[in-house]
């Protein structure tokens, strides 16, 4: 499979390392000193315009099977798409950054046609979408759902006090229709077994059907002493993000939003456009202005300035005024790291949102891929029980040690298994595992060699 | 400013005026009532003559009309029409002071009268009377925008000068369409309150002047015990219906007919305009019903007389002089509401308190929030801080105006509830008030004095008082040349090589 990518920055490089392997890559970007990055990848490197057909041609566009529009520029990104139509019949994936250029995108889809745009990412809006689920989920430091929404993912950092780290995980009594299915120490991922003891500092991943989610999501509350649900957020920097980020709580009526924007004319835009949301003019590492506005109070802060170092800033003085939950947007990605060690709960970067989208986008074609997690280190997969299987309990199965069954859906329902459930063919199974072992799992359920 | 200009302005439509007074002529003809209606033809003859020497005397202006200027036009227009519509009342004998009072009364929709025995005067007055409300109701400018298509130019700043409310709208590009269609709803309206009124047995001619009362938010009926006179509860309905209609925005109604009324939930004027009329008219209906009225009357008064007053028409269903105390105090906070902006209505308009409303609101959140951007919106839109300036000018001219004209009235005589509510009621063009001024009396009793400030105050309050504040300011009088409209500095610097 061949795919040329038109813009070698920080996205582009971050899917030239993820694709680089697997498939043909020809990148494309303007600027001859990024070559010297790409030297070290097994890339095609063309120095040129994007925009230009012939140097397009000379990538191969011509048998590509994607073309990833990734510069930062909207125009190049929609224009390289279309003249990429003209030379080839890739399937297109234009990012695109600023709102009022996507707004038509999502009223008028023949004009998406019309530029030979196939898929729209707005890396931004993907972002504010990710935060709001977490938001959601008090406690949770990532939220993934699954089967029209039945089956929920949570990601927790375990913190001294709570439930699970009391016994082992089979002594534990966790929720019924909840299951464990992943855990972090330190570096090591690992997939549990109920003989598994939890520590406190471990991130741990829970998944689950909905109810059972929100006696989960209760009892993590109920242990670190948290409220139910949000009440109050503060956002801080009204950029793409912040907006899109506070236009979707407003929506929901329990929670009281802030935003603080720096720039006096973005905040005018932002207060004329928010509906109920309070837009403050000020600078959000101004601890002045954070103590009058009694941000400590805030039941969550996010920070989602475009500059690490003041989203950092802006992060700590939140923390160090008492807010609970403390989301930050981080612009490079090695400072996701940093940014988790020294007290932020949940560091996200934009890069990695769009870079998560354009890889599920190719490796969609395997439509079995439900989600990628822990920056690519494990998978969520959904996998078709063929008509041959034999009905086999869970314990008899004997799965990868290096996956686990979170789900069966059958006919409309959703359960979540224990050792003597059953599996018979036609099910279709929700199995969590490291990325590593994915195609080894998908064997093991598609061609079972007994 | 250049007088040249103004005068022929207001010549041109005084002229057409003239024709406008053949209608109550052939109405006084009709019903046998000779000497009134040569009357009609006297002032009809005065404001072609007139309007005629006018329009010679002054000339078209060479340079795009001012704002200022088409602020005199319009000021001068109503002034000069009410002089003139006031020569069939002192014809039939009333003195001038009370014949200006009832024309201004008439034309700016107030519906305040100083009529004491309505038996003295023949069925052309009272025709006239309700036909002054119904040209006043859409605006003597409006209309000859509509009709003069030599206006066409200078129109479009008179027609915004006429109602300057702080929502400009225009249903069309060109203004003079706008006003057609604006005239024609309005006559729409009028045909349907008519025919409903005559088919619940109120006589024909009763239904034509109670609609053309009614759809202006005027008030004057030809029956001297207003709307109860008639002791017909379902055309207080119908009236009531009308008049809420009257009181609400015309251009927003030429939407819903033109088939999108969902225009009307998502305005924020009319939802605010209908929850006042909901909240006042229960509350008056409470207080009506545990004074010991029946339910259904109780509702039936209290909504009546509470759009009524809201809507500045004036008309009531019953003589609220005698209501309780509590349930007049309802109708005088009332007083202070007015339609809404772009309606027939008057006062200080829903939008304007909305407004206010909005940005006090906004200024006690900063008192908490001293770095928030707090814009005041309308319909979800920003309002510039310009409109809402004007707006609080607005308030402010129109609160002082009222506390001039309380003062005048008391000091000259009156008790302070006639006062305060004489004084409301002229400046907001409602009509009735209460004591001397109740809904079953009328303004003779006051010091002639008061009746001039009075009608002066129905006259500000009609052009919304800010529009003629702004051109008695002494610079507006040191800058106006009988034709030189350029600034001193412009024609010198012509004159330089």
């Amino acid at each position: 499979m061949r795919i040329v990518l038109v813009g070698g920055g920080e996205v582009g490089y971050a899917l030239s390392r993820a694709l680089g392997q697997d498939y043909d890559v020809a990148v494309i970007d303007s600027s001859p000193e990024v070559a010297e990055r790409f030297s070290s990848l097994d890339v095609d490197f063309l120095v040129g315009s994007g925009t230009d057909g012939a140097l397009l041609q000379r990538a191969g566009i011509g048998r590509a099977d994607f073309l990833i529009a990734c510069t930062g520029f909207d125009e190049v990104n929609v224009v390289a798409c279309a003249i990429a139509r003209r030379f080839g019949s890739p399937r297109t994936v234009c990012l695109v950054s600023r709102e009022d250029f996507l707004r038509p995108f999502g009223e008028l889809e023949a004009l998406r046609a019309h530029l030979g745009i196939d898929r729209v990412i707005w890396p931004e809006a993907q972002l504010a979408a990710d935060i709001e689920r977490i938001i959601e989920a008090p406690g949770a430091i990532d939220a993934e759902s699954f089967a029209e929404g039945r089956v929920q993912l949570l990601e927790y950092r375990v913190g001294t006090e709570s439930f699970l780290v009391k016994d082992s995980l089979a002594a534990l009594h966790m929720p019924g229709g909840s299951l464990v299915v992943s855990y972090k120490r330190g570096e090591d991922f690992a997939i549990p077994r109920g003989s598994t003891r939890l520590e406190p500092g471990d991130k741990v991943i829970i998944m689950g059907t909905l109810p059972a989610m929100r006696d989960v999501q209760a009892r993590v509350a109920a242990d670190s002493g948290t409220p139910a649900g949000p009440e109050r957020v503060t956002i801080v920097g009204g950029g793409d993000v912040g907006f899109r980020l506070a236009q979707r709580l407003e929506l929901r009526p329990s929670i009281e939003v802030r935003v603080i924007e720096r720039d006096a004319r973005r905040g005018e835009f932002l207060a004329a456009s928010l509906r109920r949301a309070l837009v403050l003019h000020g600078d959000g590492t101004d601890l002045e202005l954070l103590e009058s506005e009694d941000i400590g109070r805030s039941d969550v802060f996010v920070s989602v300035i475009d500059n690490d170092e003041r989203n950092l800033f802006a992060s700590l003085l939140g923390r160090q005024l008492g807010v609970r939950r403390i989301i930050t947007r981080v612009s490079k990605p090695g400072n996701l790291r940093l940014f988790e060690r020294v007290g932020v709960d949940v560091a996200l970067s934009v890069r990695g949102a769009a870079v998560a989208a354009i890889v599920h986008e190719i490796k969609g074609g395997r439509s079995d891929l439900l989600a990628v997690l822990e920056e690519g280190q494990a998978e969520v997969l959904e996998i078709a029980v063929p008509d041959h299987y034999p009905a086999t309990t869970l314990r008899e199965l004997g799965v990868p040690v290096e996956s686990i069954v979170g789900a069966i859906r059958r006919a409309g329902d959703v359960i979540v298994p224990r050792g003597r459930d059953v599996i018979r063919a036609g099910d279709h199974l929700l199995v969590f595992t490291t990325a590593a072992a994915a195609d080894r799992v998908r064997d093991f359920f598609l061609a079972p060699s007994d | 400013m250049r007088l040249v200009l103004i005068i022929h302005l207001t010549g041109v439509i005084l002229r057409v005026f003239g024709v406008i007074l053949l209608v109550p002529l052939a109405v006084a003809l009709a019903h046998g009532e000779g000497w009134d209606a040569e009357g009609f033809a006297v002032a009809g003859a005065v404001a072609a003559g007139l309007g005629e020497i006018m329009r010679r005397a002054g000339a078209p202006g060479e340079h795009e009309m001012r704002r200022v200027e088409s602020l005199a036009v319009v000021g001068a227009t109503w002034l000069v029409v009410a002089a003139v519509g006031a020569i069939p009342y002192v014809w039939v004998g009333i003195g001038p002071v009370d014949a200006l009072f009832e024309s201004m009364s008439g034309f700016t929709t107030t519906g305040a009268t100083t009529f004491a025995d309505f038996t003295q005067y023949g069925r052309g007055i009272f025709f006239w009377r309700a036909f002054t409300q119904w040209l006043g109701g859409m605006g003597v400018i409006a209309l000859f925008v509509a009709v003069l298509p030599r206006l066409a130019i200078a129109g479009r700043q008179l027609f915004f000068a006429e109602t300057p409310g702080p929502t400009e709208e225009k249903l069309t590009p060109q203004v003079r369409r706008t006003a057609a269609v604006l005239w024609r709803l309005y006559l729409g309206l009028s045909l349907a309150e008519v025919a409903a009124l005559t088919l619940v047995g109120m006589p024909l001619y009763d239904a034509v002047c109670n609609t053309m009362a009614t759809l202006a938010a005027g008030g004057f009926s030809p029956h001297p015990g207003s709307i109860a006179g008639y002791g017909n509860p379902t055309a207080e309905w119908i009236i009531a219906g009308f008049m809420f209609l009257a009181g609400a925005s015309f251009a927003l109604q030429y939407r819903v007919l033109r088939g999108r009324p969902s225009a009307l939930l998502r305005d924020d004027e009319f939802r605010a305009y209908v929850a006042v009329l909901v909240a006042f008219g229960g509350l008056a209906a409470w207080f009506l019903w545990r004074a010991g009225l029946g339910a259904p009357a109780a509702i039936r008064h209290g909504l009546f007389n509470v759009i009524s007053i809201v809507t500045t028409t004036g008309f009531a269903s019953m003589d609220f002089q005698n209501w309780g105390e509590q349930a007049k105090a309802v109708l005088l906070a009332a007083m202070f509401v007015g339609g809404c902006a772009g309606s027939a209505g008057g006062g200080p308009k829903v939008v304007r308190l909305l407004l206010v409303a909005r940005f006090t609101l906004a200024e006690l959140r900063r008192v908490l929030h001293p770095r928030a951007l707090l814009p005041v919106k309308l319909n979800g839109r920003v309002v510039p801080e310009d409109v809402i300036r004007d707006v609080l000018a607005f308030v402010a001219c129109y609160f002082a105006v009222f506390a001039i004209c309380v003062l005048v009235v008391v000091s000259l005589g009156a008790d302070l509830v006639t006062g305060i509510t004489a004084s409301i009621a002229t400046l907001g063009n409602i009509g009735p008030g209460f004591n001397l001024v109740g809904p079953m009396s009328h303004y003779g009793q006051l010091h002639p004095v008061s009746r001039l400030v009075l009608t002066a105050a129905m006259w500000l309050g009609r052009l919304e008082v800010v529009t003629v504040l702004a051109i008695m300011r002494p610079e507006v009088w040191r800058m106006t040349h009988w034709r030189a409209g350029g600034s001193p500095g412009a024609s010198r610097g012509a004159a330089s090589p």
